[in-house]
């Protein structure tokens, strides 16, 4: 097993690897993000760098999965992730129920506590929402990676699971230098 | 396999002829669930579906009785759902229909279908309705920029019926001209109505 940071890349070369997945965000295709620094073997046919508004984005994440696509849909930070809160728990996790479909398309959410050395960068950068959202959704895998021998099974499995159930998988940014 | 209908038994009369029966079923006590009925549209949705191809996608807000019908979802299939309380947020996979009862909720959706459809180099078009408050809201003008910058392929069908729930659009904005008023874009159609239904229910109170 490798450090944090090397299982986290190893998982999005893993991912990057099958024909379904497509990686959106932003600072996913140019730099800017420490999650980005964990893209570098991913294509560049795979990346779509997107304009910044979270709703969209996870929005059309879900489109692409009714298409077919496993789109690892990338938040830098929770609280990012805050501003997609209703296509997160008004849609992709009532999907099954809304579609009737056990299998109507599945994401995968990338998001991380940000991190607080060497620099803290205040309260709106370093939530952690993990326990409400596992209140508010009820048929999302949410994992809280806290330790790297969690990494790749839970992209793996978020990944390969048929099921329909998307994974909102939380990362924390201050082991990526561990 | 997917029971397909033949277009040709829904015009005008027949589509208010189905929100009456629903209108009657509501205001009966035998939904117990809200409804949001068509009214006043029939002729503008029928001339939009003449466009809107068998494989093509549908998505639509929790007013959407009419797209079901005309997407070729059998009628009693519809009014069935409509009867369990699903006519808020009617979805039916089989003929990729769609529905969100959140403002605004179908609309980035649709684009990730469009941009998808676009990657596969498929022939198929979406097709999303909202109304004119909608519209005016952030995400759709995200949504109707983005594919339009992108050339996605989708189309944008604004039902202006000037209200929404009891609110007037243009007076809360503060501009009679909304912004597909002010900007047309080439991804939008608009067409205006007035209908004689309530936003919500049939204009009955039910005891349930």
């Amino acid at each position: 097993m490798g450090t944090y940071f090397d299982e986290l890349s190893r998982s999005m070369r893993y991912l990057s690897g099958k024909e379904e997945s497509i990686f959106l965000g932003q600072a996913v295709a140019v730099p800017g993000t420490a999650m980005r620094n964990t893209l570098t073997e991913v294509p560049n046919s795979k990346l779509l760098e997107l304009p910044v508004e979270e709703e969209f984005q996870l929005g059309l994440s879900i489109g692409l999965s009714f298409q077919g696509y496993v789109p690892i849909s990338i938040f830098p930070r929770w609280n990012f992730l805050l501003l997609a809160t209703n296509q997160l728990v008004n849609h992709l996790d009532k999907l099954r129920e809304l579609t009737g479909q056990s299998n109507p398309g599945k994401v995968i959410i990338r998001t991380g506590i940000g991190s607080t050395n060497p620099l803290y960068p205040g309260p709106q950068h370093t939530g952690d929402f993990t326990d409400a959202f596992r209140e508010m959704c009820q048929n999302l895998e949410i994992i809280r990676l806290d330790h790297p021998s969690l990494i790749f099974p839970a992209y793996q499995r978020a990944f390969e699971r048929d099921d329909g159930v998307s994974s909102l998988i939380i990362e924390w940014s201050d082991k990526y230098n561990d | 396999m997917v029971e397909t209908v033949d277009m040709n038994i829904w015009n005008a009369s027949e589509l208010i002829k189905f929100e009456s029966e629903i209108a009657e079923l509501f205001n009966s006590g035998q939904i117990h669930a809200p409804v949001h009925l068509y009214n006043g549209n029939e002729d503008h949705i029928l001339k939009v579906f003449q466009k809107i191809k068998d494989d093509d996608w549908i998505f639509c807000s929790w007013r959407s009785h009419y797209q079901c019908l005309l997407k070729g979802v059998p009628r009693e299939v519809v009014r069935q759902a409509i009867v369990a309380g699903k006519s808020i947020s009617l979805c039916f996979p089989d003929y990729q229909i769609f529905s969100s009862a959140i403002v605004g909720g179908q609309l980035s959706i649709a684009v990730g279908v469009a941009l998808g459809i676009k990657k596969s180099g498929a022939s198929q078009h979406v097709w999303c309705f909202l109304g004119d408050m909608t519209a005016e809201t952030g995400i759709a003008q995200t949504a109707i920029r983005y594919s339009r910058n992108h050339d996605l392929p989708i189309t944008f069908v604004i039902e202006d019926n000037s209200i929404s729930v009891m609110t007037d659009t243009r007076s809360v904005w503060g501009n009679n001209l909304l912004s597909f008023e002010e900007s047309v874009s080439k991804n939008v159609i608009t067409y205006k109505y007035k209908s004689n239904y309530p936003h919500a229910g049939a204009g009955t109170r039910v005891q349930f």
